[in-house]
Parts: C-alpha cells; structure tokens; sequence
C-alpha cells in the first residue's frame, strides 16, 4: 500500500513538474487537487508537500533555463521586489480576506489573461509582439536576447511598460501571500502581453521567481509540522524530474505553441478558482 | 556582456548543485526510512536547527528533512550569490534589488507569515 502511494505520488508529480516547468507555472494548482482527491491525502499536508514541490520546479527548471540563458535574470531580479513586497502585503492582511471574494475576483483575472493572450495569438503570427525597451528597462538594462531552437534564431527583445507589470507582480504577490499559492499564472501573461516579452523567456524568468517566494512560505509550512516526509520526498523527487525535463523540452518548441498550452490552462485554473471561490 | 553570462553560469551551477545534493538526501532519506522503518520524524513543529542538526545527526528520517532543507535554501543562496556578485560587478541598483529581497523575505520569515 505504502509503495502503490508513493508511485502514484511520483507520478502526479512528475506530470504536474512537466506541466510547470513548461508553462512557468508553480504546479501546485494541478497537484494539490489531485493528491487529496486520488490519494487521500489531507489538505493541509497535500499543500505542504505542494510548496515545497514548487521549490523544486523552480530550481530544476532554473537550473537549464538560466545556462542557455533563456532567463531573463534582470528582468526576473527585479520584479521579485515587487512579489516579495506582494506576498509580505498580502500575508500579513491574511485575517482580514474573503477568501471566497478573493478567489473569484482571482478567478476572473486569471480568464481575462486567458482570453487576451489568445486575442493576441490570433492577430501575430509570433508569442509576442517585438518592442523597444521603455526608459526604465533602458535604464536598468532590462531587454534580453536568448537563441531560440525550435527557430534556429537569435530572438532580442525589449522591455516595454516595465511599471505596470512591476505593479501587476506586486499585486500577484499580494494573492499569493493571501491565497497561498504561486503567482506563475499572473506573471507570465503580465510580462508576455503587458511588457512584451516573448513567451519562451517569459515562462523561464516566472520559473526563476517562482522558488523564492515559494522557499520562504515553504519554510513556515515546515515549522508548522505540516510536512510528512512519506508523501513531500517522492512528490518533490516526482517534481525534479519532471520540470528537469519539461525545461529541457521547452527549447524545442514553438513560443506560439506554449502560449495556446497556456492559454488552455490558464482558462481551466481560471474556472477553477471561481468555483472554488462560489463554494463547489 | 562577459561578466553577465559568467553570473549566469554560477547561477545555474549553484540551482543544480542544491538540486541534485537534496535529490540525493531525499532518496537516501526515504531508503534509510523504509530499511529501518523507523519513520521518528518529531510531531508537530519543527524547528530550522533540527533540520540543519538533526537529533541525532543524520538518522533517517533528519537525511531526508536536511534534502528538503537543501531544496528551499537553494533559491535563496542564489539571491545571495547574485548580490554578491553584482557588488563585485559594482552594479549597486542590483546589488541593492538582491539584498531588500532578502530583507523582505527575513523579515517574513521573523513574523512567521512566509
């Protein structure tokens, strides 16, 4: 019984791993659910072992993305003020939050990004649309280049409204620090559509951030007991693999290809949030 | 441009590192713990200097929470390296940048909220 769970485990996670690694999503959105659904686990343990699993999305996804320098290290330095600020807001207003308010306005965010991305697919034939850096991002040097595989080109890029996305990040960190969860769904849609930044370098710059907020919350999930080492170490071990991976897949394949993915996703989690927000 | 890509490269080097050392203490860890069945993980809270010390060091199931331990220092000591780096690089805006993220995270790791 012991070892049919840890298998099960081990491949929700290597599955959810994938998933968010390619998509610059925490995963823990798709693992939660189906770890207290299929295995039983309870919720408070399933979340534990979730945030420690995001952790390790980050770093091994990280780990390919940064040395073929498809991170945007700066870019990803800089809005990790703004989510570090936002979960710190949002953490310390925890008391005072609907949730079920919150999950729903959350919900309905997540749709609208959903659907202006696939706006966006239907009018340009690339995952973004090529601009030059804004004053700030002149300023702190903020435009990338990355060679991308599947194109067998050099892709440079600037970085455009640079404020409003740092907002918007400030704004993920706040729910995150709310809700508890990784703010991978706002950010990458915030850097694709808002600043321009194309959907390859996007997704691996969210990945990098991902860890750090994930790290400190996983940290108090620990110290609160809430982390049973039978079900988070084949889970996390699950999820290593699986984003190593789906980081490794990444390159491969098309910018347009991973925004419809995303796209598709991010409608589902959408809905999600809000029936979980109206109480289904 | 040179010394951009060698932070680049300490970065990913530090993430793997971190990675495949909590990889390898969690395997061990779940192993030890299911040879011996000795699964003594202490109820309820637990606090950072077991994780790092354990009591006693490294019985099976101190391995396996020393892997997780690794995995979350991992992001962290990367702000760290980065900090480090950009100071050496005299590039204060980033410097700076690293450093209140860590200020921040400190801060709510003191107040308990994560």
């Amino acid at each position: 019984m012991q070892l049919l769970f840890t298998l099960y485990a081990l491949v929700i996670a290597l599955g959810s791993g994938f998933l968010g690694a390619l998509l610059g999503l925490g995963g823990g959105v798709i693992m939660v659910p189906l770890m207290v659904f299929l295995l039983g686990v309870p919720i408070h343990i399933a979340s534990g072992a979730s945030i420690v699993a995001v952790v390790a999305t980050s770093s091994a996804s990280a780990s390919v993305y940064v040395r073929d320098e498809v991170t945007n290290m700066r870019l990803g330095m800089f809005l990790e003020l703004a989510t570090t600020l936002g979960a710190l807001t949002g953490a310390s207003f925890v008391a005072l939050a609907a949730e079920s308010l919150l999950k729903t306005v959350f919900g309905v965010s997540l749709i609208y990004a959903s659907l202006v991305m696939w706006y966006q697919l239907r009018n340009n034939r690339r995952s973004w649309v090529n601009k030059p850096n804004d004053w700030l991002a002149e300023r702190l040097s903020l435009g990338g280049t990355y060679y991308d595989e599947a194109r067998g080109e050099e892709i440079s890029y600037g970085v455009t409204r640079t404020l409003d996305t740092f907002g918007i990040s400030y704004v993920a960190g706040i729910v995150s620090g709310l809700l508890g969860i990784g703010g991978g769904g706002v950010k990458v849609p915030a850097m694709n559509v808002v600043s321009s930044v194309p959907m390859k370098a996007a997704v691996a710059t969210s990945n990098f951030m991902i860890g750090v907020t994930a790290a400190a919350s996983a940290l108090v999930y620990i110290r609160h007991g809430f982390c049973d080492g039978f079900v988070t170490a084949p889970v996390v071990l699950g999820t290593l693999v699986g984003s190593y991976v789906g980081a490794r897949v990444t390159g491969h394949l098309r910018g347009v290809f991973l925004k419809r993915v995303f796209v598709a996703v991010l409608l589902l989690l959408g809905l999600r949030m809000i029936a979980s927000g109206v109480g289904f | 441009m040179e010394r951009v890509h060698f932070l680049e490269i300490i970065v990913s080097r530090l993430l793997r590192t971190g990675v495949l050392a909590s990889g390898f203490l969690m395997v061990a860890g779940l192993g030890l713990l299911w040879a011996t069945g000795d699964a003594s993980c202490p109820a309820g809270v637990m606090s950072v200097s077991w994780m790092l010390f354990g009591d006693p060091f490294l019985e099976p199931s101190h391995v396996l929470f020393l892997g997780f331990f690794i995995l979350i220092a991992t992001p962290l000591l990367r702000i760290v390296a980065s900090a480090t780096a950009h100071i050496v690089e005299r590039d204060i805006v980033f410097a700076l940048l690293n450093v209140s993220v860590l200020l921040i995270l400190a801060v709510s790791f003191v107040l308990g909220v994560g």
